[in-house]
């Protein structure tokens, strides 16, 4: 079972639960998770984000367990000063697999030229472009928290400019019910949903429409609860999702996306 | 059974590669250690365990239909379900006592089609109090067990007292939406604006404080609202319960919900929102007395005093 949506670090507004490698890696044995993708949430904070990055990668190096465990993303922020070193150091020295990028928490759009180059240099390396649609609901964010969310939709402009790009596609909260013609861009797209959004409704359903391999596991950890994403899984009737299928969502894709 | 693979195959296969990407993986070290051999979790045997009573649902709201609300309850061995049709659109007035009989009467057809599976809770307007009251001992009569009551009025408003006095008779649960967008935006009454007359945790409390023998149940903690807000101000007052459905799973809510509220005053609930409602409690810290308490006994308790209560 592979976890491709959690987060260690600080959430500044709220206390969390299970934020470090080691309280993860307790609740993973848990619940029979075998490894996760992890990222620092710190690094939607900083300014300096490879200060997160640095921090990811002296806890996950702390300990063997967490580096037989963990697959470690790096947050990038391409406006900030040096972002193209960071990444190389993330790639050279840190042995990340792919990057997070928070463009409504650090302030640009996805067409932003420098933003596309990084996805550009994030596909000639081989890593896995993650994008969160958000991470807390913002009816109930605190007065200092950002009051955007995306919809499904509007991750589609950074798609079209880098098509043959990997993606993660996080928290799907909103706007799962695309048209058509957006619905064959994602199904042609190498491109994994996770199931942690709350507008993963129905995954029958969505399984039908966008089809087996663009789902999986996910957690959204520790902002959403460990288990509701795995729940959509395990509760699929094996006339909706035979054995084969849950495979693919419990690690067959994660594994197909992440190269393993 | 969510662990069907064979771990030592599953790393044999995968996770060469996967620590190959990690400075310092030592495969070879994992395999001799065992460290990815983890004993299997099987989620729906542990869902299946609990007998589960969902304390806030609704038929015929945006567009959910009958059957497949309880294929969703099927799944995920939900036994009985607490409904309701409250009128959610319009101003406060636009609730008139012909649109809210004609709810009732919707609630009362599907208790009629699945009478073991839905527990029917009538909606009234307080706006208008007598027509309230006899809509309530209509639907009472008719088999309905609790009420349900939107934001046409605040639960601590003169208009509503009548009626409170009412369910204290009845032994009945009085279940209010409530909003808690306090905080939210740098301004404490940003989405108290958006629905003015939505009950807010003090409006509990001051009902709860008036009336100290009739019991609330403020609705979906994981509703979009501030839980750690709202479970503060109601701490100190027993007879407020809460229920903990809504799309927002978060993480950490039920723990605290359990430490500010205790493991009595929790109801399990999902107003359609299923796998949160769900998983939101098996991944909580609550020992197994206390899911089995939020799952169900709680609200059968509460159930029992009217003598509605499930075997």
């Amino acid at each position: 079972m592979i976890d491709i949506n959690a987060n260690i670090g600080h959430w500044p507004f709220r206390q969390t639960d299970c934020n470090t490698c080691e309280t993860l890696i307790k609740r993973m044995d848990k619940h029979g998770i075998d490894v996760s993708v992890v990222s620092n949430m710190n690094g939607i904070f900083y300014k300096d984000t490879q200060a997160s990055n640095e921090e990811l990668h002296k806890e996950i190096n702390a300990d063997q367990r967490f580096r037989d465990r963990f697959i470690p993303f790096a947050i990038i922020n391409p406006i900030y000063a040096g972002w193209k070193r960071d990444l190389d150091i993330c790639t050279s020295k840190m042995g990340i697999k792919g990057i997070r990028m928070y463009p409504l928490y650090h302030d640009y759009e996805l067409t932003h030229p420098s933003c596309i180059e990084l996805v550009k240099i994030a596909r000639d390396k081989g890593l896995v472009v993650a994008l969160t649609l958000r991470m807390v609901d913002s009816r109930s964010r605190s007065w200092m928290d950002i009051n955007k969310e995306w919809d499904l939709e509007d991750v589609i402009p950074i798609i079209k400019e880098v098509p043959d790009a990997k993606y993660l596609v996080l928290n799907i909260a909103n706007g799962i019910h695309v048209n058509d013609e957006d619905t064959e861009l994602f199904k042609n797209s190498d491109m994994v949903f996770d199931t942690s959004g709350r507008n993963i409704y129905n995954l029958s359903e969505l399984i039908n429409k966008f089809g087996k391999e663009m789902f999986a596991f996910g957690t959204h950890s520790p902002i959403l609860d460990y288990l509701t994403g795995l729940l959509r899984i395990e509760s699929l009737r094996e006339s909706e999702a035979d054995e084969e299928t849950k495979e693919l969502l419990r690690s067959g894709n994660a594994k197909r996306i992440l190269g393993m | 059974m969510s662990k069907t693979i064979n771990r030592r195959k599953f790393f044999r296969n995968t996770a060469i590669s996967t620590a190959g990407i990690i400075i310092g993986g030592n495969l070879g070290e994992l395999s001799a250690k065992g460290y990815a051999v983890l004993d299997p979790y099987d989620l729906m045997k542990e869902v299946m365990k609990y007998r589960k009573i969902d304390t806030h649902e609704h038929v015929g709201l945006n567009g959910n239909n009958i059957e497949a609300q309880i294929d969703f309850a099927d799944r995920l061995g939900i036994e009985k379900l607490a409904i309701s049709k409250p009128v959610t659109q319009g101003s406060a007035k636009d609730a008139t006592p012909e649109a809210f009989r004609k709810s009732n009467d919707i609630i009362l057809e599907a208790m009629k089609l699945y009478p073991d599976r839905y527990i029917g809770m009538v909606y009234v307007n307080p706006l208008y109090g007598k027509e309230s009251l006899e809509e309530i001992k209509r639907c009472m009569d008719l088999g309905m067990v609790g009420l349900k009551v939107y934001h046409q009025v605040k639960i601590n408003s003169p208009l509503f007292y009548p009626i409170i006095e009412k369910f204290i008779d009845l032994k009945m649960i009085i279940h209010m939406h409530a909003h808690c967008g306090l905080g939210v935006g740098g301004e404490r009454t940003k989405y108290g604006n958006i629905q003015p007359n939505a009950s807010i945790p003090e409006d509990f409390v001051e009902a709860a404080r008036m009336y100290p023998e009739a019991m609330f149940q403020y609705a979906h903690t994981g509703g979009g609202g501030d839980w750690e807000y709202a479970c503060k101000t109601m701490k100190d007052y027993p007879n407020i319960f809460v229920d903990t459905s809504g799309s927002n799973n978060s993480g950490n809510m039920i723990n605290y919900v359990l430490r500010y509220l205790g493991e009595d005053r929790m109801f399990f609930g999902t107003d359609n929102s299923y796998y949160q409602g769900v998983g939101t409690i098996l991944a909580s810290h609550l020992n197994e007395v206390q899911k089995k308490k939020i799952f169900f006994e709680n609200y059968n308790n509460i159930l029992r005093k009217s003598g509605n209560h499930v075997d």
